[in-house]
């Protein structure tokens, strides 16, 4: 991805560069060059300019430059002095003239003409309608199977109380559970997770985390946002690594997936995102006093492994924006064929029974415009279908209350010539 | 973006760096402005303050004397016992006592125990310590500061969602730009106080005139000023170059009278000329307290213990400048903030317009509606908030209350203010500021910019010199209008005349040339191209010139013609006595034009004694001969508003008598002589022509007199004059007695002349819907004519005519019972209003559709305005499309005015020149000062000055009616984009269990209103225009749409609301609902912060695009400014999202443009949100049409019209032809009216101030006064 913002005059590409440097360079761990350069022009006008350039070693990454031209005519320093000026006193006042000043900028002066109007809609349909078409194409691609288990994994001797089930320790939370593959899903299959009526978004719950924390080990007792999960049995030295009721939350269910006798490999790499597993979460902090406390919230994590390969924290701290969300679970790199059935071991971990939430495990191909989502699809549709019924309308009311553009005798004053 | 695009962005910026050079320079113009202004500048509180505060010194010494000790009243106290005090005397004995104080001239020391104020004076409102606090103090007394503050300290605290940099930063963005602008203002006044303070003046110091700056003068300190200097301070006037002790003062600058005062030096003290004489003046004087009245004075000069009383005639007051005198020398009494020019400073009262006084009724709405979304989301905030949800750990409470499922009641309350906090942008921030810039530039740049409103003649521009009113300016609905020098140029011209029977002048009025254009002349008549000729004399025609009159039938009448003309008069010549370098002084312009007319026949009048007129006589007694003659005055029969009339007895060389007397024709006719009937006939038609072409007319008259009949005559003259008693009306009296039995000599006809372009410009104003009444001191008669003229009147309207001057009222006047008079005027006025009313009534209910014109003068006004008849004069002139008022006193102006405004609650604009105009323009909403001509005083009371009262249509229909409709755009667009950002918010927090979690970055947030969409709207608020100039006033009509106020009422707002839910609908959920799957191929999914960065993009997208289509007209710096906007979002989130890695924004751009939902996403989200806006404008403009939107349509393929060297275009017909042209134009109808002269205000008070200073109080003084009390609250 490249965003380019020139701000300079086409001529000045012949100018002879003065000076030029690429250095890269560091900005905050991340990998940056940067580029400087100078020129001169010669000419008349002459306009030197210096230009700064910074791009990202992300083969997406953005790269900023920043410019600067030095005008080629200094302004006159505005204001003088009345006093001290040897201009004769009868000067005229007469305003100079400006096309500014005498409000008389070039414009273009758009006027919904019935032709604008018909045109712009039938150009929004004509532009949506395919793309909607497409949308919807991908979207159709894409196999998707959802399989809600927070129910049915719940013994029947749990039913309706499904909290002190999950809370017990004697009971078993192994669940199985089988889901037939609709149409063949080409690899990579992903497997979400989705939780349902889950406030991830509550001020309470965001608010309560320690970014620096998490990406810094010097910053481990920043903890002052994460309470009441801050210091292990409110120790100040003894903080929690990663603090805060995010983390502490941490979803913990697991899913094996079997083909049959086939136990499919789930691949729990790369299912963050890289700025997150790169930048915001260190490789050198390791959790700490984590889950020691008297509540558990959710899971726990490998002390032995820096933040930064826990991706499944990384993703449940990503928080979601609804209560209602996915997450991403991990992928398998291999085909599913069609009616083939799967085989999910879940273990039944995370207490969604306490505020009646829904859990759900999710398997999904990919198209180029992500999961199974119709939304795009249907939104260009309607819209495009709106336009080209508006345009319709227009069409008719154009026809059935014709009146003639620019007809003076619409004028309120014409109209009703006595009227105050 | 291409190559040309990036082209355009360089250029952009250029020129904007150009827009800022010439905003610095409107302020340079400013700055002149204020130094015009300085002397009488608006100090207000402060300076009173001020003055107070160095009192306590002083009133230390005289506390025992002041009883009950009330401190702070002291100084205004003492001031009011002053006059009382007068006999109190011996200098030495109360060195200070109250009400007095005493300045020991030419002597520091002494004075200096009293300590003081120096001559340095501060116009500035803060100093470099005082400038933060206080400067803070002035913001915050502002609501919506206020409010800001209150909701920046709210989040501070823990129930805030936001942290407090998202109100913090606007705050502190939207006060420095105010402090900055309150700094430049006053940095500039400092500039001003130190140019004025340090400009020099001779002090006498070691018997030598040193120059020192004006600061350093001290109370009795001995100065001399020279000739067309300001006087530095109030000062004593001792000694002057002049030989009998009197020296002429210009008060232009206080009172904006341009006449000469004299002043008068005590005889004792003419000797201090020189410095060597000064320098041994060791005076005392003992005087009144420091006061405001300009014309009062009373002190005592204790001279070689000697006690004079000193008067007003011997003070020089700061501010006014001095004439015709080498130099003068005086003594210092008052300095600095105590002199009376500065005590006197007007508090103008500020205005608001009626859009501000809206728009805060609409902020007051939208807290109305804060305030139920977070009752909303409190109360489902103590619902939500349940033990269940482990994972929040409610139960135990971290830094507040807030989330206690026990303690619902406390969830509610708290959340209120969490709720606040978050939506607080539902109240634009920077509304305010914008407003205010948008407004500013506006005036600075376009309104005093306007070569349309650029007077080539006077070299005057249009001057804003408020920015509060820019928009009233497109509402207005009544405009109250000044008659001479407004409507008239109060240029009075010699221009026809008529001697014995026979009429000269060739010359066709403007009038009879605006009559002619009336009755189909459609090619353009332009005025005569104003050859080289004398101030006052127009006059054209070669029989009585260069002394061919002595072939004319009547020789010797003409020579009695223009002798009277050049004998019978009170002017003053002044400078060289030679024909062109001599100028006449004198109080009425026609005067002035008469003596000038003598002057071009051959009697040039050179030179005045007390008792000798000296006239240079060409061609009397042959041709080409040239001789001085003198003439001795014996008495001089003044002229009053009774008398209409004004004689002179004068004795020739020869030792012949004659009177001559000049007067209106109804005076001088009674008082004629027997004979010369056909003379007189004539003459009376030729006067009913005059006045028929609007010209001004008085008839001239001469009698011989024998020896024995004068002296027996004079005697009882000298007696009425020295009589104690009624002298004015034995003078009468006694007049009488002489002036009759006069042989009519013929008559002057004077132009004042119609300013150009009036007529049509008031046509087209009540074309726009606008009501002009005309308020003059005129009589009936001459009001009449010129709204013939102006076309107020024409004879198809019902006039409704209110006089005093009807039989049955003089008959009751003659008797004299001043109780029987009011109550018969009462009686009349009422019984005719009620007549009226019902008439007005029944023509309104009818068919005809008659226009109504109401006409009343002002005595019969005085009683319609009391309390009992106003309404029903009211009803009755709202009915009426013109209303003349003549014969009004400045004071019934203002209330006139007043009736109107506050009455009807009408919007209503006043336009004058002259200071009796001053109560009427600051009364109304918004005052138009008529500038370029002599005075300032209507200018300073005024809000807007403007050469020439045409340049009204420009200043109305032009800028006030963009202005009008440009900040309506601002406005809403400002309300509808706040609330939409907001509603986005609102929806959120349904999604988040009503916690108050915010959906946007706190900078985001905090940017949104101060950079992401503030420019473009104040590009739009600079540029938008629906129609052209040309068209503008071409279709005057559509002005009417600012009066009804089409573009911001309810309506209008309730539209925006519905749109704003729409669209806020639309915006947040489909930013959302694209989170609940994989959007990428790698099927990662988006968080909360990438899902608000995404819709905070779209957001901005959406509401800057809606700005582009809510513009009429689209200039590069709309696609500039509404492009730039969302560039600097994507710079600001690039670079933000990179900079803080431990925001949850870190890195969410890049997340989001490597996913194609994104591109999707801005492209589908704004066109669905401005779909309906654009449906909406498309059936709206088909079906409902706006008139700008026809007139568009009308001249959508016109080219855009450029006006540059629109002024430069001269006149295409030769003045000859013009007039042959108007001649064939000219109306057969008669009139049965003449004009009259002796109606020019200030014509009395010239005599009075001829005999002395005594100059009484203006009416307008008066008036002024009353607007200094403390006024009735504004609303």
């Amino acid at each position: 991805m490249k965003l380019s913002l020139k701000l300079e005059d086409q001529q000045q590409n012949q100018n002879p560069i003065l000076f030029k440097a690429k250095i890269p360079i560091a900005v905050f761990g991340l990998p940056f060059l940067s580029a400087f350069s100078a020129t001169h022009h010669h000419a008349a006008a002459a306009s030197d300019k210096l230009s700064l350039s910074l791009r990202t070693h992300f083969p997406t990454g953005p790269s900023l430059k920043l410019s600067y031209n030095t005008p080629t005519t200094t302004a006159n320093s505005g204001a003088g002095k009345m006093d001290t000026s040897p201009k004769p006193k009868s000067k005229s006042k007469k305003p100079k003239y400006s096309r500014f000043t005498q409000q008389e900028l070039p414009a273009w002066k758009p006027i919904l003409t019935p032709g604008w109007v018909i045109a712009s809609f039938v150009a929004v349909a004509i532009l949506f309608i395919p793309a909607g078409l497409l949308c919807l194409s991908a979207s159709e691609r894409v196999v998707e199977i959802v399989d809600r288990y927070d129910d049915e994994c719940l013994p029947d001797s749990y039913s309706n109380k499904g909290d002190s089930f999950i809370q017990s320790k004697d009971t078993n939370k192994t669940c199985v559970r089988t889901m037939k593959v609709p149409r063949k899903m080409t690899a990579p299959v992903f497997i979400y997770y989705q939780l349902d009526n889950f406030y991830q978004n509550h001020r309470r719950y965001v608010k309560s985390r320690s970014d620096k924390q998490l990406r810094d080990r010097s910053y481990a007792d920043e903890t002052r946002d994460c309470k009441p999960e801050d210091n292990l049995d409110g120790d100040e030295n003894e903080p929690i690594i990663p603090c805060g009721l995010v983390a502490w939350s941490l979803f913990n269910d697991t899913y094996k997936l079997s083909k049959g006798n086939k136990v499919l490999d789930i691949n729990k790499k790369d299912i963050a995102w890289k700025s997150d597993t790169e930048i915001k979460f260190g490789s050198d902090v390791y959790p700490k006093n984590f889950q020691k406390g008297e509540l558990i919230g959710g899971g726990e994590l490998d002390e032995t492994k820096p933040l930064s390969e826990q991706e499944d924290l990384i993703v449940w701290m990503r928080t979601a924006a609804l209560p209602n969300f996915r997450k991403l679970y991990g992928k398998i790199y291999s085909d599913l064929e069609a009616n083939e059935t799967i085989t999910i071991v879940i273990q039944n971990n995370y207490n969604t029974y306490e505020f009646g939430g829904e859990k759900r495990v999710v398997l999904s191909t990919m198209s180029w415009l992500g999961g199974k989502n119709d939304f795009f699809g249907i939104a260009f549709l309607t819209i495009g279908g709106i336009c080209l019924f508006m345009a319709i309308n227009f069409i008719l009311l154009y026809v059935c209350k014709p009146r003639p553009l620019g007809d003076p005798s619409y004028l309120s004053w014409n109209r009703n010539p006595n009227g105050l | 973006m291409g190559g040309s695009e990036s082209l355009v962005i360089v250029g952009a910026f250029h020129t904007l760096s150009s827009m800022l050079i010439d905003i610095i320079g409107a302020f340079r113009f400013y700055v002149v402005v204020v130094v015009n202004r300085f002397f009488i500048r608006v100090f207000g509180r402060f300076d009173r303050l001020r003055s107070d505060k160095v009192m306590p010194g002083r009133k230390g010494a005289f506390r025992s004397r002041v009883s009950g000790g009330d401190a702070s009243g002291c100084s205004y106290r003492l001031l009011d016992s002053a006059p009382s005090s007068r006999t109190i005397q011996l200098g030495h004995v109360h060195p200070q006592a109250p009400g007095h104080r005493t300045v020991f001239c030419n002597d520091r020391e002494a004075n200096y125990i009293a300590k003081y104020l120096g001559n340095a004076v501060s116009t500035t409102k803060y100093n470099l310590l005082t400038f933060l606090p206080k400067g803070l103090y002035e913001q915050f007394r502002r609501v919506a500061n206020l409010y800001f503050l209150a909701i920046s300290c709210l989040s501070f605290t823990p129930v805030s969602p936001v942290s407090p940099i998202t109100n913090v930063i606007p705050l502190s963005i939207v006060l420095f730009v105010s402090l900055i602008k309150e700094a430049f203002e006053d940095w500039k006044r400092l500039q001003n106080d130190t140019t004025i303070n340090n400009s020099p003046v001779d002090m006498l110091q070691d018997k030598r005139w040193e120059s020192v700056p004006w600061k350093m003068l001290q109370v009795g300190d001995i100065i001399r000023v020279k000739q067309d200097g300001f006087f530095p301070a109030d000062l004593l006037f001792l000694a002057t170059t002049n030989p009998d002790g009197v020296c002429y003062t210009e008060t232009a600058n206080l009172d904006g009278e341009t006449n000469l005062k004299i002043r008068k030096a005590l005889e004792k003290t003419w000797d201090y000329v020189i410095p060597e004489k000064a320098s041994e003046f060791k005076g005392e004087i003992q005087c009144e307290k420091p006061n405001n009245s300009l014309y009062t004075f009373t002190g005592n000069l204790v001279l070689q213990k000697q006690t004079l009383p000193l008067g007003p005639n011997q003070i020089l007051l700061r501010g006014c400048s001095l004439r015709n005198t080498e130099y003068i020398v005086g003594a210092v009494i008052f300095t600095g903030h105590e002199t009376k020019v500065m005590m006197n400073s007007m508090n103008v009262p500020s205005k608001r317009s009626m859009l501000e006084r809206k728009l805060d009724k609409v902020i007051a709405t939208l807290f109305g509606v804060l305030l139920t979304l977070c009752l909303i989301g409190a109360i489902g905030s103590a619902i939500f908030v349940d033990v269940r949800y482990y994972y929040l750990q409610l139960l135990i409470n971290v830094e507040s209350q807030q989330f206690n499922p026990r303690n619902r009641i406390m969830v509610f309350f708290l959340s209120i203010f969490t709720l606040i906090t978050l939506y607080s942008p539902i109240i634009p921030i920077s509304l305010y500021v914008s407003i205010e810039m948008i407004k500013f530039i506006q005036s600075t740049k376009f309104i005093n910019n306007d070569l349309r409103m650029y007077h080539s003649e006077t070299n005057t521009p249009a001057l804003a010199r408020t920015s509060n009113l820019n928009e009233e300016l497109g509402q207005v609905e009544y405009i109250f209008s000044d008659k001479t020098g407004t409507l008239t140029r109060n240029l009075m011209e010699f221009f026809k005349c008529s001697i014995g029977g026979e009429t000269y002048g060739t010359g066709i009025t403007e009038i009879e040339m605006e009559v002619a254009k009336e009755n189909g002349a459609n090619n353009e008549v332009h005025k005569p191209s104003s050859t080289k000729r004398d101030k006052g004399f127009n006059f054209d025609d070669a029989r009585l010139m260069r002394g061919a009159w002595r072939n004319e039938p009547n020789p010797d009448m003409c020579k009695e013609f223009f002798r009277c003309l050049a004998i019978c008069h009170t002017v003053l010549p002044e400078g060289e006595e030679t024909p062109n370098k001599l100028r006449y002084q004198a109080a009425s312009p026609d005067e002035a034009a008469l003596v000038t007319a003598a002057k071009h026949f051959g009697f040039f009048f050179y030179r005045r004694t007390p008792t000798m007129v000296y006239v240079r006589e060409s061609h009397v007694e042959k041709m080409g001969k040239v001789q001085d003659v003198s003439y001795e005055i014996l008495n001089v029969l003044e002229f009053n508003s009774t008398r209409k009339r004004q004689s002179v007895v004068c004795r020739y060389k020869d030792g012949r008598l004659v009177l001559y007397c000049k007067g209106a024709d109804s005076v001088i006719y009674e008082r004629l002589g027997s004979g010369n009937d056909e003379i007189k006939k004539i003459t009376r038609v030729h006067m009913e022509q005059y006045g028929e072409a609007g010209l001004r007319t008085l008839c001239l008259a001469y009698k011989d007199l024998s020896h024995e009949m004068y002296e027996s005559w004079n005697e009882k003259f000298i007696q009425a004059k020295s009589s104690l008693r009624d002298r004015e009306k034995k003078l009468d009296e006694v007049s009488e007695l002489i002036e009759k039995d006069l042989n009519l000599i013929g008559c002057t006809a004077i132009e004042d002349k119609l300013q150009e372009g009036v007529p049509s410009c008031i046509e087209t104003l009540s074309k726009a819907g606008i009501k002009i009444w005309v308020l003059t001191g005129d009589k009936l008669e001459t009001a009449i004519n010129i709204a013939y003229a102006c076309k107020l009147i024409n004879n198809d309207m019902k006039q409704f005519i209110i006089s005093s001057e009807t039989d049955e009222i003089t008959d009751v006047e003659s008797r004299g019972d001043q109780v029987e008079i009011a109550q018969f005027i009462r009686e009349t006025v009422k019984t005719e209003l009620q007549k009226y009313h019902g008439e007005a009534q029944k023509i309104l209910n009818g068919s005809s559709r008659q226009k109504l014109a109401l006409l009343i003068d002002g005595k019969c006004l005085m009683y319609a305005l009391d309390p009992t008849l106003r309404s029903m004069l009211l009803s009755l002139s709202l009915n009426c499309s013109s209303v003349v008022c003549c014969r009004v006193s400045p004071l019934q102006k203002a209330q006139v005015t007043r009736l109107v405004r506050k009455g009807a609650n009408k919007i209503t604009l006043s336009i004058g020149d002259g200071a009796n105009d001053v109560g009427m323009i600051q009364a109304a909403n918004i005052g138009v000062g008529i500038s370029g001509l002599e005075g300032m005083q209507a200018v300073m009371a005024s809000d807007f000055a403007i050469a020439q009262f045409r340049f009204l249509t420009d200043l109305l229909l032009v800028h006030g009616r963009w202005s009008y409709l440009r900040l309506c755009k601002v406005v809403s667009y400002f309300f509808y984009k706040n609330l939409t950002f907001t509603l986005t918010q609102f929806w959120f927090t349904f999604q988040t269990g009503f916690s108050g979690q915010r959906f946007y970055d706190d900078w985001c947030q905090s940017l949104y209103n101060v950079i992401f969409t503030a420019l473009p709207v104040v590009i739009v608020g600079l540029l938008d225009k629906d129609v052209s100039v040309e068209l503008s006033k071409k279709y005057p009509q559509l002005y009417k749409e600012g009066v009804n106020n089409t573009f911001f009422n309810w309506k209008v707002v309730g539209t925006l609301a519905c749109f704003s839910v729409y669209q806020s609908i639309v915006v947040y959920n489909f930013a959302v609902v694209s989170s609940t799957s994989g959007l990428t191929p790698s099927g990662l999914m988006l968080g909360h912060w990438d899902v608000s960065t995404l819709a905070f993009t779209c957001l901005v997208i959406t509401v800057n695009l809606r700005l582009l289509m809510m513009c009429s007209t689209v200039t590069r710096w709309h696609n500039i400014s509404i492009g730039g906007s969302v560039l600097l979002w994507f710079i600001f989130i690039f670079i933000y999202a990179i900079l803080f890695i431990d925001k949850g924004t870190f890195f969410t751009i890049y997340v989001l443009m490597s996913t194609i939902c994104f591109y999707l996403m801005i492209i589908l989200l704004p066109t669905v949100a401005l779909l309906g806006d654009f449906i909406y404008e498309g059936f709206q403009r088909w079906l409902y049409p706006y008139d700008y939107q026809i007139v568009q349509e009308i001249h959508r393929h016109d080219p855009d019209p450029v006006c540059a060297g629109l002024l430069d275009i001269g006149n295409q017909q030769t003045p000859e032809d013009e007039r042959r042209y108007a001649f064939a134009m000219l109306p057969k109808e008669k009139s049965r009216h003449t004009g009259f002269a002796f109606d020019s205000p200030g014509y009395e008070s010239f005599f009075a101030s001829q005999q002395g200073v005594g100059a009484p109080q203006r009416a307008w003084d008066v008036v002024r006064r009353a607007s200094m009390k403390p006024q009735p609250r504004e609303q």
